[in-house]
């Protein structure tokens, strides 16, 4: 049978072994993608995936930055968890976590290009402009310059203070959450709002024309047309702002550096202190396996809803 | 027919003449409103950055935001030889960083696009995942094995900062292939060509600004990065310049002026490179800027 079923690929001349598998309608092995896969493989392997398994690894040892235990250190079992169950900066870390990439990712920086996007399609060009100009400049500025103006502007004698009527008050340090979470949100209206404009302009003007047509109020047009067309943009930039804000590290360690007395000790933030600042390495490590684990179902959400759009 | 009506139409107004049609509403309401919001929202988003140039060129800099004593030294101040070095570091760093990503996530990408591979759905959410994943965890482990081989140097920094970006970048440039006809390909490969014959003189160009937005977020995605110089470069004169100013802002006697124009100096090639590109590549622009 078989036989028959490949005469002609006998006739080709091709070799023996091909005969049987050499069915050119299917997709084969392509000997090319092993060398072309071959330098972002050994590169993700080697300085990405390999570390994340070797941070799981130290998390549960007693390495330390410094002195006996830099060298000489063991696994230790459970006594990691241990100390991280019975932690109580643990748990308000994850507190402030939640607070700072929830409320000013999640929905701060979301709701700032939201209304942003919608106001700016009524504004004058000029304002529209200047404004649009200034979320943008505002979200490419590099993290650390971004901490730095946000610590000028809102410690003592800084400009927001002075503007609240009181240059003397150190907002900075009365309410530390409060202002890490406008300067994250601050720094991230501006992709928000780019998002946002790209999916307005995607909104069929005909509905649009329905909705006045059938007498709707601009607020009824807006809450009922157009905000439902915009869901989906909604929960993908709300996601991304929460990844995003997640990572965020550089912007609360220059800041406030955790301070004062652990009020923005978000958990990426305590990690680093708890390894660099207090040297233990190995809990460290094992509060950054805590971050990944997050991340793994923040990472896990932001897919399944990529792939429910398409 | 309608030769007996239209005459009576020309000299006739219409019996809905009286009416006038409607104004095209200038300003209602909502106008008033809208721009308000924004106009508040500028001051919002222009105060902080308001204090970083007047800061920059005050002779008497505080934190205060107030009219500058203008003067120039704090410029001159920033681009003294170990700020200048600290520049040129990060301009290093970046640049190795961005080169190796974008190399490997293109020819990576074009084998994602085009190849059978085995399992290629879930290694491609895999890489999804980890360009969302927080660097943060990487810090303690690249720690203990860049310090135990002796690696607390710059290029090594550099290729991890390179590989941070990877994930993100492969997904990018694979879109980019993914929109290219086939049948140019094809054709070459009826011609004989090889693989790297296509990859050079088809693809390449063609996706030129996927591989351009992809560069683009490597490198600003190292020169942005503070933690990673800070933990694992241990020389002072191989540091990045977001270390360095950090510096500044940590010293005994704090500078205030030179902090504002060091910022500006360290910025504004970021700045000036988004938007320089931003209108070239449009669409998938917003997507490379997507996650810094």
């Amino acid at each position: 049978m078989s036989v028959t079923q490949n005469a002609p690929a006998n006739t080709l001349g091709l070799p023996e072994k091909l005969r049987l598998e050499a069915r050119l309608d299917k997709a084969r092995f392509n000997p090319a993608s092993l060398v072309l896969l071959a330098p972002a493989t050994v590169l993700l392997l080697g300085l990405f995936l390999v570390p994340v398994v070797y941070a799981i690894y130290l998390g549960f040892t007693n390495l330390q930055l410094i002195g006996l235990h830099a060298v000489n250190y063991r696994f230790t079992g459970w006594a990691n968890v241990n100390t991280l169950v019975h932690d109580a900066t643990f748990y308000q870390s994850i507190w402030l976590t939640v607070l700072f990439v929830v409320g000013s990712g999640a929905v701060g920086a979301t709701l700032l290009g939201l209304v942003m996007a919608i106001a700016m399609q009524d504004c004058l060009r000029l304002i529209r402009q200047i404004a649009g100009a200034l979320a943008i400049v505002a979200w490419t500025l590099p993290p650390t310059t971004i901490a730095i103006v946000w610590k000028a502007s809102s410690t003592e004698s800084g400009i927001i203070p002075t503007l609240l009527g009181n240059p003397n008050y150190d907002l900075l340090y009365d309410q530390a959450m409060l202002i890490v979470c406008l300067a994250n949100s601050w720094s991230l209206a501006g992709l928000a709002m780019i998002m946002f404009s790209a999916a307005l302009r995607n909104v069929p003007e005909e509905i649009l024309a329905a909705a006045r047509l059938e007498g709707a109020s601009r607020a009824q047009t807006l809450f009922k047309v157009t905000l439902p067309m915009l869901r989906s943009t909604i929960v993908t930039s709300a996601l991304l702002m929460t990844l995003l804000t997640f990572g965020n590290f550089t912007l609360v360690y220059l800041m406030t550096a955790g301070g004062p007395g652990n009020q923005t000790n978000i958990l990426p933030v305590y990690s680093y202190l708890q390894g660099f600042k207090f040297f233990n390495l190995g809990y460290s490590a094992l509060l950054g396996n805590v971050i990944v684990l997050i991340s793994a179902v923040l990472g896990g959400l932001f897919v399944l809803l990529g792939k429910q759009r398409r | 027919m309608t030769r007996e009506i239209q005459p009576s139409r020309s000299t006739e107004l219409p019996p809905w003449s009286h009416l006038t049609p409607n104004k095209v509403n200038r300003w209602s309401f909502s106008k008033v409103f809208s721009n308000i919001v924004i106009s508040a929202l500028s001051i919002f988003f222009a105060v902080p950055m308001l204090w970083l140039a007047l800061a920059s060129v005050d002779k008497n800099a505080t934190f205060q935001t107030k009219l500058p004593v203008l003067t120039a030294e704090h410029y001159i101040v920033s681009l003294e030889s170990g700020n200048l070095a600290a520049l040129r570091n990060s301009l290093v760093i970046s640049l190795v960083a961005s080169t190796i990503g974008t190399v490997a996530a293109f020819f990576a990408a074009y084998s994602f696009s085009r190849h059978h591979i085995v399992w290629k759905g879930p290694i491609l959410l895999g890489i999804l995942f980890l360009s969302g994943v927080p660097i943060t965890i990487l810090i303690v482990p690249m720690y203990e094995m860049f310090s135990s081989a002796g690696l607390l140097t710059m290029f090594p920094t550099a290729v991890l900062l390179g590989v941070t970006a990877l994930p993100f970048q492969i997904y990018l440039i694979k879109n980019f292939i993914d929109a290219i006809p086939r049948d140019l390909e094809e054709a070459a490969y009826i011609e004989r060509a090889k693989t790297w014959h296509v990859l050079w003189s088809v693809i390449l160009p063609l996706t030129m600004p996927g591989l351009a937005s992809a560069a683009l977020f490597g490198f600003v995605n190292a020169w942005g990065s503070f933690l990673i110089p800070l933990v694992l470069i241990s020389s002072d004169n191989q540091q990045a310049a977001p270390v360095r100013l950090f510096g500044f802002v940590n010293a005994t006697s704090i500078d205030y002026g030179a902090i504002a124009a060091y910022s500006i100096i360290y910025s504004l090639p970021v700045v000036v490179l988004y938007l320089a590109l931003s209108r070239q590549f449009k669409a998938g622009f917003v997507l490379g800027g997507a996650v810094r």
